[in-house]
């Protein structure tokens, strides 16, 4: 199997059914801009933007935001590299806004929201900055909060694979919580339990939740 | 998730639908909603899956784009169901912003049946009602009722029913309000009877008569009724363990309406009613009952631009602006619209000409000037023309009220149904002829529109709803601020007029700078700065709060007895003498006589008579009022004017002296007092 999540720069399409779709960055530093053939735009936007306008750097457990056009944090303009904290609106130009999100403490990955109407192209619903781990599932601490998953999904890098494992999941009125119990679902048609690797074109689906990769 | 028939969350409308009947009780988790076609497939030439979106009431709903990168939503139909898909075929091109668009059925190799639709990315109206247990806020309701209604309208308007109204089938996207689902619910009906499949989510949305087999209009309504209810409580009206209870209580059990007020209350027992003869006859009266939503914009932004109606020459502007202020004749009468029309035009090009601020405050004064001068000539050919009028306007007035009153009220109800008709089961109901009616033209979108014209007087001195104002402290200041603005424009009205006035042909007027010149101006500047003032506190007061209009001309009348001593103590004051000038008589009811200060008590009645009739019949807190169509409106003072002349020839008070007052004062009232954007205004409901 060929290594494909080794690229520093891999990026990927993940189709969640009954959720959304998200543009995954898996490299330590993304540009924002606008697609451009001949630039290489990590998250390409759809809207009044230069072809590299800003950056956001993953450094050690923070995210570093770089401005390299017009660029605004919370309202304030961004002169120098400026640390990103949960919640933080970051305005590209004079109308994309992002929200950028760090639901899960324990976890170094980031969510960037679309305030403004646009989107990514192709398009998605949200922007996930993927460290070493990204959690599909019910709980609102969720990176992608699926609701109405009967169990969590967490998605892994180890070495230069990814791997997916699936743990099964109890509502309680206080609550989601998980349970150790061992799930059986199907990567590409192949029966797993528990966990297996996937490749960038693959489609995981179990009992209650399916999701595909597509690359980009 | 809203509370539903059955406890479990999962319970989610989007697996619901493919439960079998019985399902609504049973506390197991459903069969998880699979999803056939994985990323990346292509069952249909030219369009590329990308991920399932949710199931509908008879297949799954995918996102996909095409080979050109075109999003689209592709919908299932795992059937064959070609008499059902003539109803579909009815709906492809039905154009509406509220409605989602379908682009095309396409049939698959596998023969299927595909529906090619608009993809909307924004929530549904399900999510929105879930993140609001308490209920939505009125306003956020109202935006998407409208939206909702509109779109509903449209169906209706088409001869469709749409028979499916329920929150998982609306969404809004980029603040637009889209209705789905329209065209495919007569396969839900049909399964529904055979009981094949039966959807828990939908029971709560089902009219009583459904049993029996009827599918008409009402259905809508009823359903409309209760996502009204829904939306502004957070729960449906009707709730139960199983689709049987929640189907007897539709059936039988009445609504706890307690949670809703006025006229909310009203509008869902009506829509709610058992008997779908006593329900609304159509959406247009039903909206008609509702206060418009403030941020209805934000919804159904291109409600009212898609207007191909006759109404928008006259309303051209600002729905809300142009409802509120203008005149309340319930009956309009097509002179009036006619010359109010070409008055707003007139204004129209008046506000986009590129003269600036100055320069139009001079162009309005000279203009009053020339007015003023030459009122001898134009003022009696008013005075005919009006008079004209008014006869017209009385015969007419008699005329309407003795023949049956087809006009406003049947309106919005284009030949309602009649109480014990059997609407046909077939999807298409036969739609009455477009354009014999207005009420029918009037369906399709623009009916927000037409709500404020059948009922303007709702509308009118904010009875319905109130601008939303600041705090005290920011008002005091305001207040202040008024005030010497006020004084400021008096002493300026003041010298133009009397400058003005003395260019009349063989005028008889003192020097200019003279002794009686300045007596005389101190006069007209005391006696306008009073009664400005007075306007000023009393609008003040009135701002931002609805009141009996009469009320308030009274308590102005009483001040107008005020001002009336006021003025006869300056004229004792300065020694001024008050001369009469014919040149502003437009009526002779009683000689006129100069009035000077050697006159003494006795003469003090012709102040309090004409101060007291002036300030009784301009309604002058509408000068003051933040909410006025523009901050300065030239028609005001011409009316105030010659309201003014008219009040003085009553009661042989001296011309020009009393409209000289009126005009310094409606220009300054209208100059200091603040005036808020049109798009910057928020309501509140009283």
């Amino acid at each position: 199997m060929d290594r494909p999540f080794g690229n520093p720069g891999s990026r990927f399409l993940l189709w969640v059914d009954s959720v959304g779709g998200y543009w995954v960055c898996l490299g330590d530093e993304v540009i924002l801009g606008q697609p451009h053939p001949s630039a290489r735009v990590d998250v390409p936007l759809l809207g009044d933007l230069s072809a590299r306008h800003a950056r956001i750097r993953r450094d050690g457990e923070g995210y570093i935001l770089e401005a390299l056009r017009e660029t605004r944090m919370n309202g304030h303009r961004v002169e120098q590299p400026t640390l990103l904290s949960d919640g933080a609106t970051i305005a590209l130009g004079d109308t994309v806004r992002l929200l950028f999100r760090r639901p899960l403490a324990l976890s170094a990955t980031a969510r960037l929201d679309f305030l403004s109407r646009h989107r990514t192209h192709p398009s998605s619903d949200a922007v996930l900055l993927m460290a070493d781990t990204c959690v599909l599932g019910p709980r609102p601490s969720s990176h992608v909060v699926c609701r109405d998953w009967p169990c969590e999904v967490v998605l892994f890098r180890q070495e230069v694979g990814l791997f997916c494992q699936v743990t099964r999941v109890i509502r309680t009125t206080a609550g989601v919580i998980t349970h150790p119990e061992g799930v059986m679902f199907e990567i590409d048609g192949h029966r797993q339990c528990q966990r297996g690797q996937i490749c960038p074109n693959s489609r995981v689906a179990g009992e209650g939740f399916s999701f595909g990769l597509e690359a980009i | 998730m809203k509370p539903s028939v059955v406890p479990v969350d999962e319970a989610d409308s989007v697996d619901v639908d493919f439960r079998p009947t019985d399902a609504g009780a049973s506390r197991d988790l459903p069969a998880p909603a699979k999803f056939v076609y994985p990323s990346g497939s292509q069952p249909l030439v030219g369009y590329t899956i990308k991920r399932g979106v949710g199931h509908g009431g008879f297949g799954e709903v995918y996102y996909a784009v095409s080979d050109a990168g075109k999003e689209v939503a592709l919908k299932l139909i795992r059937r064959n169901l070609d008499v059902e898909l003539r109803g579909m075929r009815h709906c492809l091109n039905l154009k509406h912003p509220n409605l989602l668009a379908i682009y095309d059925i396409r049939r698959d190799e596998h023969g299927d049946t595909w529906v090619i639709m608009e993809y909307v990315s924004g929530h549904r109206l399900e999510e929105v009602i879930a993140a609001n247990p308490q209920g939505m806020p009125q306003d956020q309701a109202l935006a998407w009722f409208f939206g909702i209604a509109a779109g509903v309208a449209c169906l209706h308007d088409h001869g469709i029913v749409h028979r499916d109204l329920k929150p998982g089938n609306i969404f809004c996207d980029e603040g637009v309000v889209k209705l789905g689902d329209y065209g495919l619910a007569k396969f839900i009906s049909c399964s529904r009877r055979s009981g094949q499949t039966e959807s828990v989510g939908t029971v709560h949305y089902m009219a009583p008569e459904i049993a029996n087999g009827r599918y008409g209009k009402e259905i809508d309504i009823y359903a409309l009724g209760v996502i009204l209810y829904e939306m502004l409580t957070g729960h449906v009206p009707f709730e139960g363990e199983s689709v049987g209870e929640v189907l007897m209580k539709h059936l039988t059990a009445q609504p706890d309406l307690s949670a809703l007020n006025e006229p909310f209350r009203g509008v869902v027992a009506r829509a709610l009613d058992k008997d779908p003869a006593k329900r609304f006859k159509s959406v247009t009266e039903m909206l008609a009952e509702l206060p418009r939503p403030a941020r209805f914009e934000v919804y159904a932004g291109p409600l009212p631009a898609a207007d191909a109606g006759q109404e928008m020459v006259s309303t051209g502007k600002s729905g809300k602006a142009t409802s509120r202020h203008s005149v309340a004749t319930v009956d309009e009468e097509p002179i009036f619209m006619a010359v109010r029309a070409l008055f707003r035009r007139a204004c129209d090009t008046w506000r986009q000409s590129s003269f600036n601020l100055p320069t139009k405050i001079a162009l309005l004064v000279v203009g009053t000037g020339v007015l003023l001068m030459t009122s001898g000539t134009w003022l009696s050919v008013l005075i005919f023309l009006v008079m004209l009028y008014a006869s017209y306007w009385v015969v007419r007035a008699i005329l309407t009220a003795l023949l049956p009153r087809s006009g406003a009220e049947a309106l919005p109800s284009p030949a309602p149904p009649s109480a014990g008709e059997t609407r046909p089961t077939a999807q298409v109901v036969a739609a009455e002829p477009m354009s014999s009616t207005m009420g029918w033209s009037a369906m399709a979108s623009p009916l927000p529109n037409a709500k404020p014209r059948l009922t303007p007087s709702r509308f009118t001195d904010g009875e319905a709803e109130v601008l939303l104002l600041g705090p005290p402290r920011e008002r005091l200041a305001q207040w202040l601020g008024s005030l010497v603005g006020g004084a400021l424009a008096t002493l300026a009205m003041g010298l133009v007029m009397l400058v003005l006035i003395g260019f009349r042909e063989g005028a008889a007027e003192p020097e200019l700078w003279s002794l009686t010149w300045w007596s005389r101006y101190a006069w007209l500047v005391a006696v306008s700065l009073s009664c400005t003032w007075a306007v000023l506190t009393a609008s003040k007061f009135w701002e931002g709060r609805s009141g009996d209009a009469m009320l308030r001309r009274f308590l102005l009348m009483v001040i107008g007895l005020g001002l009336g001593l006021v003025a006869f103590g300056a004229t004792a004051y300065f020694g001024v003498e008050l001369t009469h000038e014919r040149f502003m008589q437009i009526l002779n009811v009683r000689p006129h006589r100069a009035l000077s200060p050697s006159d003494g008590w006795a003469s003090s009645k012709y102040y309090l008579a004409a101060f007291a009739t002036l300030f009784f019949v301009v309604r002058w807190w509408r000068l003051a009022d933040p909410a006025r169509n523009v901050r300065m409106s030239l028609w005001t003072i011409i009316v105030c004017v010659v309201l003014a002349a008219l009040a003085a020839d009553l009661w042989g008070f001296p011309q020009p002296w009393l409209p000289m007052v009126a005009c310094a004062v409606s220009v300054a009232v209208q100059l200091a007092s603040p005036w808020i954007h049109p798009r910057d205004r928020r309501w509140r409901k009283t």
